[in-house]
């Protein structure tokens, strides 16, 4: 009975085939707003299932002088990582699968091993481009991922444990984003960061080095990479939706509020123009952990004063 | 693709087919992590033999085969031909078809910095300003279709004179057309002078003092950028640019921002310069008579097309063919300031330091022959040249 | 200096309808000097000729069948033309003009290309004499 649960939750619900659809559609809602935003038409509703099946046609060249087991294994964990992360956050609505003491530490490491993933792959080829990608990759996580983590945990400090499903307890009953709205922005500006949206999408600059660190990648690699992205995107969404939105206790609200978030995100990327690298790390390092540390005083200094 | 390793440095290869470039050409830049070391440009990838071909063709036909160099410039190097074809035959085109010609070419110097702004923000990754100043550039278009015939190479010119007539609903139009890019205009320059996040990479990028400008040969707008008043409208005027002259638009600064500022600040003079027109476009015919046999002399023609000077070297034979066409662009007068600004920036600079110079690649190439065994220049004939490409492709490379 | 400078367009973009012109399901009306697919009327040529001399495509042939009784068939490559309509102000008598109505002109058949312009008779001949 446990096995048969933990494998409905592995493959389909919520996680797996539920989860890579939903993953398309909110590909699919950010390229539409993100035209909306820019006066023009977007793709249709079945272009990102579209892309998947095409890019599944199309054959998958291993370049030479790269390592064929890890070329093809990579894209593999990636995905694999964001579809576990999403076992321990309340996607959907519905409280999470598994839930165990000291879960977002978890569920931050496996959306940051997607990332990481990316960042092999583009350094296991023997492509200049590629290199620079991945070198770009992982500057931009060591960027980001510190104020990233520290706003998750603002929430978490707040309702004083680690464990994602008594945060969201204690968030669903007060909305932390007018507590702590500080924190708010640098997660939002984090998650653009985390799945290289305009204006972080240095790493994969299509006017400087072509794709980046997936330019070797085509074929099913390619397609897996890219599902683990709208993986990501959900993920990471509920649980900004989760923790600074008052929870998602049911699907409507999962619903309204990520879809809420989106409008917000393709807004930010439709307004802004793309930073250089050096500019990016040196933006985060300087406002995005100024800004998450002047939250954090604030936050502590209020509990102490309470 | 090998990776080339010299120590800490390897080489990046932009192009002949990259995102970042719209047409082949191939640089390859050395970076030692993301800062550029040293720069190499090699071009050739559009050479298609037009000065040959305009040998074969008379007079009537070669105007059509080089308006066709470059797709956005097309209407200027037309100009340029009809000009120097007059002149050769002694022959001035009436004032009214002069000032349609002038028209057509601001109006085509609009279009061209337009299309020029989306690609350059494009390169910076602000596809914002891309998409909205494409969406006005379409507004452009319609007023050149209308008046034309066509959104993009508007053959307007006949040797002699114009083909379209502005009658008062081209006049309408095309007032109401420049009333609604004018004010978009203005947001535009405000965009581009005051975005924080633009500013990051366009303020202080790219930097061409006034002295490197001069001694490197940059023309049009990219040299303006840097103080360098060079503006052959209004030092050499031609056509009806000697009675509604344009005012020579300058910035200090010489970096990116101030080749953006030069541009756009360049379209709303051209809106102004052509309300004037039409305010002053004088009644008369549209075309006048060129003989079909053009006696032998040889001219220059120098015009400003929207990327820089425009230099034409037109031969006549006294038969109906031209005996020689030679075109000098702006663009390769500005492709070595690139290479020379590349070095010392970082690699995602480079896009747009060379989308900064407005290029084309398309009037771009020139071939040489090297011939290292011989020591005599010499002119091909096109059955010798043929045999050559066979020889080549199919025998021995000799 | 401001973060966002387009935000007054991007906002009104968001309630506004798309621009893209969704075609083929409409479709802008041309305007009336379009330059399309060429059109020809024989009654004031002469078969001078000077219009397939002077196209820069070799688009126009003048195939003369009897000069004196002003028997004309113009043979017309409508994937050779550049649509620059030199013919049109070439021709000293005005027999040549641009439709702007006909400029749709992708088509999956090559003999769609080749047109000929004159008497049904006259063309009857031509297509005997070139089978």
């Amino acid at each position: 009975m446990e096995i048969a649960r933990n494998l409905i939750a592995l493959l389909f619900f919520p996680s797996g085939l539920f989860l890579l659809a939903a993953g398309m559609f909110y590909e699919w809602v950010d390229r539409k707003l993100l035209a909306q935003y820019q006066n023009r038409i977007g793709p249709r509703w079945f272009q990102p299932l579209a892309d998947f099946v095409k890019l599944l046609a199309k054959e998958e060249i291993i370049p030479e002088g790269s390592n064929p087991y890890l070329f093809i294994i990579l894209p593999v964990i990636a995905l694999a990582g964001g579809l576990t992360a999403a076992l321990y956050v309340p996607v959907f609505g519905v409280p999470p699968a598994h839930s165990f003491n000291g879960d977002l530490i978890v569920t931050i490491y496996l959306l940051s091993l997607l990332t990481l993933c990316m960042g092999l792959a583009g350094s296991n080829t023997m492509d200049r481009f590629s290199l620079v990608g991945a070198t770009r990759t992982l500057t931009q996580l060591f960027a980001y991922e510190a104020p990233f983590l520290l706003a998750l945990l603002g929430p978490a400090l707040a309702a004083g444990s680690w464990q994602i499903g008594e945060i969201t307890i204690y968030t669903s009953q007060r909305w932390l984003i007018l507590t702590q709205p500080l924190g708010f922005i640098v997660v939002v500006i984090g998650l653009m960061g985390k799945l290289e949206l305009p204006p972080f999408d240095a790493p994969e600059a299509e006017t400087e080095i072509v794709a980046g660190a997936l330019t070797e990648y085509s074929g099913r690699g390619l397609a897996l990479f890219r599902l683990g992205k709208g993986v990501e995107l959900v993920v990471g969404l509920t649980l900004i939706a989760a923790f600074y939105l008052g929870g998602v206790s049911n699907p409507l609200f999962f619903l309204l509020k990520t879809l809420a978030l989106l409008l917000v995100i393709a807004g930010l990327q439709a307004l802004l123009a793309r930073l250089r690298i050096d500019q990016t790390v040196g933006l985060w390092w300087r406002y995005g952990a100024l800004l998450v540390l002047v939250q954090w005083i604030f936050m502590i200094g209020g509990r102490m004063i309470l | 693709m090998q990776k080339k390793m010299t120590g800490e440095q390897f080489t990046v290869p932009i192009g002949p087919q990259h995102p970042a470039l719209k047409e082949p050409a191939h640089f390859s830049i050395t970076v030692d992590g993301e800062i550029v070391t040293n720069a190499f440009v090699r071009l050739g990838y559009a050479h298609r033999g037009i000065e040959k071909a305009a040998e074969e063709r008379n007079w009537v036909q070669t105007q059509y085969l080089l308006e066709r160099i470059c797709g956005i410039c097309s209407h200027i190097h037309s100009t340029a031909y009809c000009l120097g074809v007059e002149k050769l035959a002694g022959i001035e085109a009436s004032p009214r078809a002069q000032a349609i010609r002038v028209l057509v070419a601001e109006l085509e110097r609009i279009h061209s910095h337009l299309l020029w702004l989306g690609v350059a923000a494009h390169e910076a990754g602000f596809d914002t300003l891309f998409m909205y100043s494409w969406r006005d550039r379409e507004s452009v278009m319609d007023i050149l279709e209308g008046l034309s015939g066509n959104r993009v190479n508007y053959s307007a010119n006949l040797l002699g004179g114009v083909k379209c007539d502005i009658d008062s609903a081209q006049d309408e139009a095309i007032r109401k057309g420049l009333e609604f890019l004018k004010e978009r205009l203005k947001h535009y320059l405000d965009i581009v002078t005051s975005d924080a996040l633009f500013l990051l990479r366009t303020r202080g990028i790219g930097v061409m003092t006034r002295n490197q400008a001069e001694v490197l040969g940059a023309v049009g707008p990219t040299a303006r950028a840097s103080n360098v008043a060079r503006e052959i409208r209004v030092e050499a005027p031609y056509s009806m640019y000697m009675e509604i002259p344009p005012i020579i638009i300058l910035e200090t600064n010489g970096d990116l921002e101030a080749r953006f500022v030069v541009r756009i600040k360049e379209m709303i003079e051209s809106c102004r310069l052509i309300n004037e027109i039409l305010d002053y476009l004088p009644p008369g015919e549209l075309t006048v008579r060129v003989p079909r046999r053009i006696k032998p002399a040889e001219t220059i023609m120098r015009v400003e097309a929207p990327r820089g000077e425009l230099f034409y070297f037109i031969k006549s034979n006294g038969t109906d063919k031209p005996e020689r066409v030679r075109v000098r662009t702006p663009t390769i007068c500005n492709m070595t300031s690139v290479v020379k600004l590349a070095i010392g920036s970082q690699l995602a600079d480079i896009p747009v330091i060379l989308a900064g110079i407005d290029p084309c690649f398309s009037c771009n190439d020139r071939s040489v022959l090297v011939d290292r065994r011989g020591n005599k220049a010499c002119i091909w004939t096109w059955e010798e040249l043929r045999q050559y490409g066979i020889r080549y492709y199919y025998g021995d490379r000799t | 200096m401001k973060i966002g400078a387009m935000l007054s367009d991007v906002t009104y973009s968001l309630f506004r309808k798309p621009i893209t012109q969704q075609y083929p399901k409409t479709r802008q009306e041309a305007p009336a000097r379009l330059r399309g697919y060429l059109e020809w009327n024989p009654e004031k040529c002469t078969g001078c000729g000077i219009c397939a001399m002077d196209c820069p495509a070799n688009a126009i042939e003048m195939i003369v069948i009897d000069k004196k009784e002003k028997q004309f068939v113009l043979r017309y490559h409508v994937d050779r033309c550049i649509f620059c309509a030199q013919c049109v102000h070439s021709c000293m008598h005005g027999c040549l003009k641009m439709r702007f109505d006909v400029w749709e002109l992708a088509t999956l058949d090559k003999e769609h290309f080749t047109a000929l312009f004159g008497d049904e008779d006259d063309i009857e001949q031509v297509l005997a004499e070139s089978a």
